[in-house]
């Protein structure tokens, strides 16, 4: 037995040793943690101090103006105020206040589907970041949801020059970025210039703001842009542009690669900072936002913390909603159907359809031309044929459940820019019959299918994205219609990377794709001739000098009727050549814990996310404090 | 040995090429290639944003050049002799000593060292945890089964391990969420991540209301823990096999009356059943650490329930347990199949040299039961084992590219896959070569762990 002693104490010696490393890791652990804290602490103790050191500078002033006897109280300046912030984009906010649960406190808890790679603005490309930098950056207008009008947000006011080159805007006084600096129009001059700057990793920001020539700070408060040309959607261009804070970017123009392959560096005015604006990494697996504790606008905001998780399983995201620790879900057409039967959900939380106008339309594109030839869809017969052969309805009901709207054109339904008198193409077999028969189609030997006059067989491939189940589903449905009408379709799958370059080199006969949308949107890049260039997205190969006029009139149109009824124009042409066979838009659905209270549909879409923040938890609903 | 040693070494440099060529060329011939094209995603880009892009990319990457010269760029890089970088892209002077630079990711625009020594301290913990504990069960229950061959343990143990290993593990890691972190039914653990949010404001270690509290819990947590490992030390197996019956029965018990708030149905029977037997082989296993940890576990277990039940309020539950507890599921998802596969492998290569001469005579001449297994025949059967070891080293890093996914864990493996989908060559690249030089250096270590076992193996 001396042996197995031996052993066993050997056993014990190293098991002893590895307690003791693990003990020792934990420790290190302990320290280390206790050290971010600490760190934590001195950063929120610098920023008190530089408050308390403004707050005495601005008393001093206001001691000195006193004595001097300078200060007059004339001017009733807080009524003014309120009735401007009434016609501001603050208006609705400041409604929800007055709601008599309205509380602040509480977390709203999001979740991402994919990891971020980086917040920092201009160098992220991703939706999520986006939804993130919006609670975060302010631009100078926002839109109003309730009539699409833009409102201001930084900016008091603003004059578009007579030949629509020139806006200035008058920002407001007393703006602030969350680290207590005063903003000026000397940010938003900056902001500018840092996004002109070559050095700076923003190609795609660069040539969005490329038609401005020039922006200058009048003075402290006002601010003009100059544009190159007239363009139609200036004001949204200037307006929209998120304002970055001189302070804390310029460094960054001396050492661009630390900006460019930053992660985290993000501060503005917005209602949510992060805690660190300098040191978020995507390896902490979520995003947290807290309350700008010196936002500067007439509203608080009502959360203390945003915070979104990532969680990529789907069915783990739906099981962390069923718990409770996240308070939305956003769900597909099918799971929405069979999640409203299940009363764990439905009583916990409250649904919602709506459409978002950004989300966009699907459509089929008929590739015109393919290796410098044409091809049998360069005809508009056979265009408005296949398009009388999609029946958009029966999609929608039986694939998408009805949750959508049947597409007639870019244009989105309910936005001026759609003519109410335009609907949907219809779904006709007899009229596409006839009019493939006009293109010179009919079955010739008695097989079923079309031909052509030289008797090749009506065939051809549909490129889609293959990991969406229910496009693979709406495809393998069309093929069926369009069989019953003589037509063989061959559905072909395909990886995103791989359509990419299809699209590059117009290799395809047809596609279906969805392009995202907006309130007033241009169709110059999908539509216009020139953009059949190589790289275009006029992709495939439609050229209609007519419509080209129209749509250059329409863009260079600074009156807005007047530019309305050219788009009417431009929309009548594209429903009668039929370059896209349009789909249909679909809705979002999504459930929400049912504590958050004040949720509305807007034309926007829902007002969950949107900023100032408009919805709220009750006190005795608060969950976190 | 040292000229060996050189040798393997020195043969590691042109497998290491090949491995980064065929990557190369796989992923430049991949269906769409690697372009600054496929590098734009934005469908909604204008042409010339979009043209500025791509010749953005063509400058950081240099992708509009010829393939080889792309590679040879990318050896030149890594390697640390070459010639230096300039930023414009151009090459610079000859130098020994430039470094190496793994290169910047295209997807996430930032170094690929940096992004990899972010992800690895969490593969690393993960893999720290499981593969111990996989290699100490595996032993544990293939010894007994080697020894009971043919019989009642044997059987059922071969049974239940070629269940286990037939479970995928992405349906393992889901069932998991849905059954134990679901409203739904258990609601026992969270449905992912490494840390809950509000555990990061909080104490290191748990805290408790009072001192009274922190006596009461620990005496229940000691107290039960001492109590069943010396029950399962000191007892005959068929009074241990009874002790798992009664806890395992009172488990299932509880967990159905958790679910249902029923005082009895059908589920509370097929739970208790399941439980007992389950707790039954447990504690019948004859291997004494496994026994205790097992006990330990337990103990600590329902020492914190039943402290919890006796009115201890924990004010903070602590880093340290919120940690462990959502290490819990992912841990178990992560090591079922490597379990049950290396647990018969130990079994078979047992087996193997149980019947074999030498341990013939080492019984003939009266060595006892316990030496013959630990010091003859385990020692023997390791060769195996420390094949299959030398897999470890990469795994290690590797990760689990499911269960990461499942658990929401930001780990290597979803790195990888996603840099894959991405086809973004430098993290790609970087990933195999990492990966590549640890299997290399596992089969090396192998080798040596040959010698260090079996002194019939010699490099000289």
């Amino acid at each position: 037995m001396k042996n197995g002693q031996s052993g066993i104490s050997r056993l014990g010696f190293w098991v002893a040793i590895s307690l003791v490393v693990i003990l020792l890791l934990l420790l290190m652990v302990q320290i280390d943690r206790q050290w971010t804290r600490m760190d934590d602490m001195r950063r929120i103790m610098n920023e008190q101090s530089k408050d308390i050191r403004s707050s005495r500078t601005l008393l001093r002033e206001i001691e000195k103006a006193l004595r001097s006897g300078q200060l007059t109280t004339g001017k009733p300046l807080a009524s003014d105020n309120e009735v401007d912030a009434k016609a501001d984009g603050f208006a609705r906010a400041l409604e929800a206040m007055e709601e008599p649960d309205f509380a602040q406190g509480d977390w709203l808890r999001l979740a991402f589907a994919s990891g971020l790679k980086t917040l920092t603005p201009l160098v992220s490309a991703d939706a999520y970041s986006a939804d993130v930098q919006n609670y975060v950056l302010e631009s100078m207008l926002v839109r109003n949801p309730d009539t699409l009008k833009w409102q201001g947000l930084l900016a008091d006011d603003w004059q578009t020059s007579a030949d629509g080159q020139t806006i200035t805007f008058t920002l407001k006084r007393g703006i602030t970025f969350s680290d207590g600096e005063p903003m000026t129009a000397k940010d938003v001059e900056f902001t500018f210039d840092f996004i002109m700057n070559e050095a700076i990793a923003a190609p795609r920001a660069r040539a969005y703001l490329s038609r401005i020539a020039s922006v200058k700070a009048l003075d402290e408060y006002t601010v003009e842009f100059v544009f190159s040309e007239p363009y139609f959607n200036s004001l949204q261009l200037a307006g929209s542009l998120e304002i970055l804070p001189e302070h804390f970017y310029s460094r960054y123009l001396e050492n661009p690669q630390i900006f460019n392959e930053s992660r985290g560096l993000l501060m503005g005015s917005g209602p949510y900072r992060l805690a660190d604006p300098e040191n978020w990494t995507p390896d902490f697996g979520a995003v947290e936002l807290i309350r700008n504790h010196r936002y500067w606008g007439p509203v608080n905001p009502s959360f203390d913390r945003i915070i979104w998780r990532i969680i990529e399983n789907d069915s783990a995201r739906l099981t962390t909603f069923r718990n409770g620790d996240i308070d939305v879900y956003n769900a597909l057409p099918r799971e929405f159907e069979n999640l409203l039967e299940d009363e764990a959900i439905t009583d916990r939380s409250q649904y919602f359809e709506y459409m978002s106008p950004t989300a966009g339309y699907s459509f089929i594109a008929w590739n015109q031309s393919r290796d410098g030839e044409e091809t049998r869809f360069a005809d508009k017969r056979v265009r408005q044929a296949m398009s009388l052969l999609t029946d958009v309805d029966r999609v929608l009901e039986e694939i998408f459940l009805g949750y959508g709207q049947p597409a007639a054109s870019p244009f989105m339904v309910g936005s001026d820019q759609h003519d109410p008198a335009i609907t949907p193409m219809p779904y006709d077999v007899s009229k596409a019959k006839a009019l493939l028969d006009e293109a010179g189609y009919a079955d010739r030997n008695g097989d079923g299918i079309l031909e052509s006059a030289d008797g090749k067989p009506f065939e051809f491939e549909l490129t889609f994205f293959q990991d969406s189940d229910d496009t693979r589903r709406m495809v393998l449905f069309l093929r069926d219609l369009y069989a019953r009408a003589g037509i063989v379709m061959k559905p072909k799958p395909t990886e995103w990377s791989v359509m990419v370059e299809d699209l590059l080199d117009k290799d395809f006969d047809a596609i279906t794709l969805a392009w995202t949308s907006g309130i007033e949107i241009d169709i110059f890049q999908m539509f216009h001739s020139s953009q059949t260039v190589e790289g275009g997205d006029n992709f495939i190969n439609y050229q209609n000098p007519e419509l080209d006029k129209v749509i250059e009139a329409a863009r260079a149109e600074v009156d807005e009727e007047k530019r309305m009824e050219l788009w009417h124009e431009a929309e009548r042409i594209l429903v009668q050549d039929q370059p896209y066979t349009f789909l249909f838009r679909r809705n979002t659905m999504a459930f929400i814990d049912e504590r958050i209270k004040n949720l509305e549909k807007t034309d926007l879409g829902l007002n969950l996310m949107s900023v100032p923040v408009e919805v709220y938890v009750p006190a005795e609903l608060q969950l976190h404090r | 040995m040292l000229h060996y040693l050189l040798r393997r070494l020195l043969l590691m440099v042109p497998t290491l090429l090949g491995i980064t060529l065929v990557v190369f060329v796989v992923m430049a011939a991949a269906p769409g290639g690697i372009s600054a094209q496929t590098l734009v995603d934005g469908m909604e880009l204008e042409p010339q944003s979009r043209k500025a892009l791509e010749d953005y990319y063509n400058k950081l990457y240099g992708l509009d050049q010829p393939a080889p010269v792309q590679y040879l760029r990318w050896l030149n890089n890594i390697s640390p002799i070459g010639f230096e970088r300039n930023t414009d892209g151009t090459l610079g002077a000859f130098s020994l000593w430039k470094g190496s630079d793994l290169g910047t990711s295209f997807r996430y625009g930032r170094d690929v060292t940096d992004l990899l020594a972010e992800r690895l301290p969490i593969t690393l913990l993960l893999n720290l945890i499981s593969i111990p504990l996989i290699y100490a069960l595996a032993i544990g229950i293939g010894v007994q089964a080697a020894r009971d061959r043919g019989g009642r343990f044997d059987v059922s143990s071969n049974i239940f391990l070629l269940g286990l290993w037939s479970v995928p593990s992405m349906l393992a890691g889901v069932l998991f969420i849905g059954f134990f972190a679901s409203e739904q039914y258990w609601r026992w653990f969270p449905t992912g991540g490494l840390i809950r949010r509000e555990t990061a404001g909080e104490t290191f270690l748990p805290l408790f209301a009072s001192f009274s509290d922190v006596v009461i819990a620990a005496v229940c947590v000691a107290g039960l823990t001492l109590l069943l490992m010396q029950l399962l030390s000191r007892l005959s197996t068929t009074y241990r096999q009874w002790l798992g019956v009664l806890i395992g029965a009172g488990l299932g018990y509880l967990m159905a009356l958790n679910l249902y708030g029923q005082w009895f149905a059908g589920l509370h029977v097929a739970l208790m059943l399941v439980l007992a037997m389950l707790m039954r082989s447990l504690c019948g296993l004859q291997n004494m650490p496994l026994r205790l940890a097992i006990a330990g576990s337990l103990g600590l277990g329902l020492g914190l329930s039943i402290a919890a039940q006796l009115g201890v309020t924990f004010l903070q539950n602590g880093y340290l347990l919120d940690r462990i507890w959502h290490l819990v599921l992912p841990i178990i998802a992560l090591s079922y199949g490597g379990l049950a596969f290396l647990a018969k492998l130990t079994r078979s290569s047992l087996l193997e040299n149980l019947a074999a001469d030498y341990t013939r005579t080492a019984r003939a001449k009266g060595v006892d039961e316990e030496s013959v297994l630990w010091r003859h025949v385990f020692r023997n059967s390791l060769l195996p084992l420390i094949t299959v070891s030398a897999t470890l080293l990469p795994s290690l890093l590797a990760g689990s590219v499911i269960i990461e996914s499942i658990f929401s864990i930001d780990g290597m493996g979803k790195l990888a896959v996603e840099a894959v989908q991405t086809r973004d060559r430098e993290l790609v690249l970087s990933i195999t070569l990492i990966s590549g030089l640890l299997t290399l250096f596992g089969y090396l270590l192998a080798d040596i762990a040959y010698a260090l076992v079996d002194p019939r193996v010699s490099y000289d």
